[in-house]
C-alpha cells in the first residue's frame, strides 16, 4: 500500500474524465520512459508547474518511480518567482502544460533548465496500455517532494519530505481514521501544498480509495457542491474555513446521505462555522484537522467521539506526540521545568515520524525549528485534561488568506528593491471573506501619484495577484523596537489611525 | 422598465466598484465579461455579490441555491435579478 502502486480511480467531475486504476499505471510506465528519455534520473528535481488534474498524479507517481523528487509549484506565481525557486533547487526539467505561457519562463534556459510541455505526452500516452515490468528507482530515504512555503522572491523555503516520512504520515492516518470514510474522496484543495496534495489527494488515493479532483477553489463546485457530492456519492472531501461562506449561503446541502466524514483545516475553524458545517454536511464527522507542512500535514484532528464545536478545538493527535512547552527556544526545550501543565498556555511541540528532512539547503533555519527529533509549530496552545489539543494563537509571521499561507517578508523583498523605496511592512488585516488579507505601509522617497503607480507595476511583474496587498499605506517612517528591528504588529497599530490610498483612484480604476 | 433596469445597472457597478481590483477600469466592463475570470474580481468575492443581491434583493439562497452561470458577468446578474423580481 502507498508505494506498491495500486492506487484508485482518478475522476475529475466537471469534465467527467475517468482513469481506471490500470490505466494510471499504464501512464504511469509510459510517463516514466518519457522522463527518463529527457535526461531525469535518480536523485533529480521535477518542477511542475499544473495540478489539480488527472495528469498531475500521473507526473508524481512517473518522477517517484524514476527516482525523483517532485516539486509541485503554484501556477499562479509570476515568471519571475518561479525563475526565483529554479534558480534555487535547479531542477532537471520543469513540466508545464498547455495553460502555461512557456515564452514567460524563457530566462529558465540560460539556467539550464529544460521546459517541457507535456500536453502532446498526454494525447499520445492514452493510446498506449503496454505495461512493463515498473523497476523503481525510489528508496524510501530518497527525497521524494519539495514545498515551498515561503521565499518566492527571496530565499525559498523549501520543505522537504522523503517518501520514509510521507509513508509514516499515510500509515499513521490510515491506522487512526481507516479508509472506509476516504472510500470516494473529493479534493478541492490546490495540490501544490500540503494539505490538499499529501492529506486530501494522496492518502486515500495511493491506499486505492477514488480520488475525485477539481479545479481549487473553483466557484463553480462550490456553489454546486451539495449536487456534486451526491451525483458522485462522495463520501469524504477537506476543506479550509474560507470556502464554506460561499457554500451555505449558495449550494443547497447533500440529500443522498453519501457524505460521511469532511475535514476542515489550514485556518481557525470557529465553533459556529463548524457546527453550520456539521448541518450542512448532514454527519457529525466534521473534523478541525491541525497540519502543517513540516509534519506531513493533519497531525491532529477531531476524532474523539462525541464532541461539541468549539473555537480553538482541535483534538487529538495523529500519529504524533504533541507537548505543550514552556519555551520556543530549541536548544534545550525538555528541561525538567519545560512541559506545561494540563490546561496551561505554552508553545506546541510536535514529535513525529512523519517530520520532513528539513528545509532545503537551509540548516540553520532547520536547527531554528527543530531540536532532537522534536519540531516547533510557531503555534500557541493547550492541552486539556483529557489529552485534547487546543490552539489559542500564532507566533509565527505569516497572512493566512483563507488558508493560504503569504509570508509578509516575501512582499518586503520585492518592495525594497524598487528604487524610490525607502523602507517597507506588509502586515495582515483582518477581511471578512478571507479572515485574514495583505496590508502595506511603504516610506517611499516621492510619494506622487506616478511612483505609486510605478510601484504597483513593479510589483505586479514579481509577485502572483494573491500576493499583492490590497490596502496601501503610505507613511513618513516605520516604527522600530531598541534592537532596531520593525515590528509589524506596531505599524499595524499605526495605520489603523491612517487612511489608506485610494488605489482605484490612483490606478485609474475610476 | 428600462429606467429601472439603468437603475439596478447603475447599483451594481458602484457595488462592483467596491469590491473590485484596484487597477482594472471599471469603464472597460463589458456587460457579458466573466467578472472572475477577466480578473476584475476574486472568486470568493462571489460570496459578497451574494450578501449584495440578498440585502438589495431580498432573495434568499439557501432556499433556491444558485447557478453559478447567473453571478458570471453583469448581464448574468441583472437577468437574474429580473427573474427574481418578477418572480
Amino acid at each position: 500500500m502507498f508505494f506498491d502502486l495500486a492506487p484508485g480511480r482518478l475522476i475529475e467531475p466537471l469534465t467527467g474524465r475517468t482513469w481506471s486504476s490500470r490505466e494510471i499505471v499504464a501512464r504511469v510506465f509510459a510517463r516514466m520512459q518519457r522522463l527518463q528519455s529527457e535526461g531525469l534520473g535518480h536523485g533529480d528535481r521535477v518542477f511542475v508547474l499544473y495540478g489539480n488534474k488527472l495528469e498531475f498524479f500521473v507526473e508524481v507517481l512517473a518522477a517517484w518511480h524514476a527516482g525523483a523528487s517532485l516539486v509541485p509549484a503554484d501556477s499562479r506565481l509570476t515568471s519571475f518567482e518561479i525563475e526565483n525557486l529554479a534558480r534555487a533547487v535547479m531542477p532537471r526539467l520543469l513540466l508545464v502544460d498547455s495553460s502555461a505561457g512557456v515564452a514567460a519562463l524563457s530566462g529558465l534556459a540560460a539556467l539550464g533548465v529544460k521546459v517541457t510541455d507535456t500536453t502532446a505526452w498526454d494525447v499520445a500516452d492514452g493510446n498506449h496500455w503496454n505495461v512493463g515490468p515498473i523497476r523503481s528507482q525510489a528508496h524510501m530515504d530518497d527525497e521524494a517532494l519539495m514545498l515551498f512555503t515561503s521565499g518566492s522572491t527571496g530565499v525559498p523555503k523549501g520543505v522537504v519530505h522523503t517518501h520514509r516520512s510521507l509513508c509514516a504520515r499515510w500509515l499513521a492516518l490510515r491506522d487512526i481514521l481507516g479508509l472506509d470514510a476516504y472510500r470516494r474522496t473529493l479534493c478541492l484543495l490546490p495540490t501544490h501544498f500540503g494539505h490538499g496534495l499529501i492529506c486530501n489527494s494522496l492518502f486515500p488515493w495511493l491506499a486505492g480509495q477514488d480520488l475525485f479532483i477539481a479545479p481549487p477553489f473553483s466557484t463553480e463546485c462550490l456553489m454546486r457542491l451539495g449536487r456534486l457530492v451526491d451525483e458522485h456519492k462522495i463520501t469524504f472531501l477537506s476543506s479550509v474555513p474560507s470556502m464554506w461562506g460561499l457554500v451555505l449561503k449558495a449550494s443547497k446541502p447533500p440529500v443522498a446521505k453519501s457524505l460521511r466524514r469532511v475535514h476542515c483545516g489550514s485556518a481557525p475553524l470557529s465553533g459556529r462555522l463548524w457546527r453550520e458545517i456539521q448541518q450542512w454536511a448532514g454527519t457529525k464527522e466534521v473534523f478541525n484537522a491541525y497540519g502543517i507542512t513540516e509534519t506531513g500535514s493533519w497531525v491532529a484532528g477531531t476524532s474523539v467521539g462525541e464532541f461539541e464545536p468549539e473555537d480553538g478545538l482541535v483534538g487529538v493527535p495523529w500519529g504524533a506526540v504533541i507537548k505543550i512547552l514552556k519555551s520556543a527556544e530549541p536548544n534545550a526545550p525538555f528541561d525538567r521545568d519545560a512541559p506545561c501543565r494540563a490546561g496551561e498556555t505554552g508553545f506546541v511541540w510536535i514529535n513525529t515520524p512523519s517530520l520532513m528532512q528539513g528545509y532545503y539547503r537551509q540548516p540553520e533555519l532547520t536547527a531554528q525549528v527543530i531540536s532532537g527529533g522534536w519540531f516547533y509549530t510557531g503555534d500557541i496552545g493547550v492541552v486539556d485534561d483529557r489529552g485534547w489539543l487546543y490552539l489559542k494563537g500564532r507566533e509565527r509571521e505569516e497572512i493566512n488568506k483563507g488558508g493560504t499561507k503569504i509570508y509578509p517578508a516575501d512582499i518586503d523583498v520585492v518592495v525594497e528593491q524598487f528604487e524610490l523605496t525607502k523602507e517597507v511592512c506588509a502586515f495582515a488585516m483582518a477581511d471578512p471573506l478571507y479572515g485574514q488579507n495583505i496590508a502595506m505601509a511603504v516610506v517611499l522617497k516621492d510619494e506622487s501619484a506616478a511612483t505609486i503607480r510605478a510601484l504597483h507595476g513593479w510589483m505586479k511583474r514579481r509577485l502572483a495577484e494573491f500576493k499583492m496587498p490590497v490596502r496601501w499605506y503610505t507613511i513618513d517612517g516605520l516604527p522600530r523596537n531598541s534592537r532596531g528591528k520593525i515590528s509589524r504588529k506596531e505599524v499595524e497599530e499605526r495605520c489603523a489611525a491612517k487612511n489608506p490610498l485610494d488605489l482605484q483612484s490612483i490606478l485609474g480604476a475610476k | 422598465m428600462i429606467i429601472e433596469h439603468e437603475r439596478r445597472k447603475a447599483d451594481l457597478l458602484n457595488f462592483l466598484r467596491s469590491i473590485q481590483r484596484p487597477d482594472f477600469p471599471l469603464p472597460e466592463i463589458d456587460g457579458d465579461l466573466s467578472l472572475v475570470e477577466s480578473g476584475l474580481i476574486d472568486s470568493l468575492a462571489l460570496l459578497q455579490i451574494i450578501t449584495y443581491l440578498e440585502q438589495a434583493y431580498n432573495i434568499d439562497f439557501r432556499e433556491k441555491g444558485i447557478d453559478p452561470g447567473d453571478l458570471r458577468s453583469v448581464n448574468a446578474i441583472l437577468e437574474f435579478i429580473g427573474r427574481e423580481t418578477v418572480a
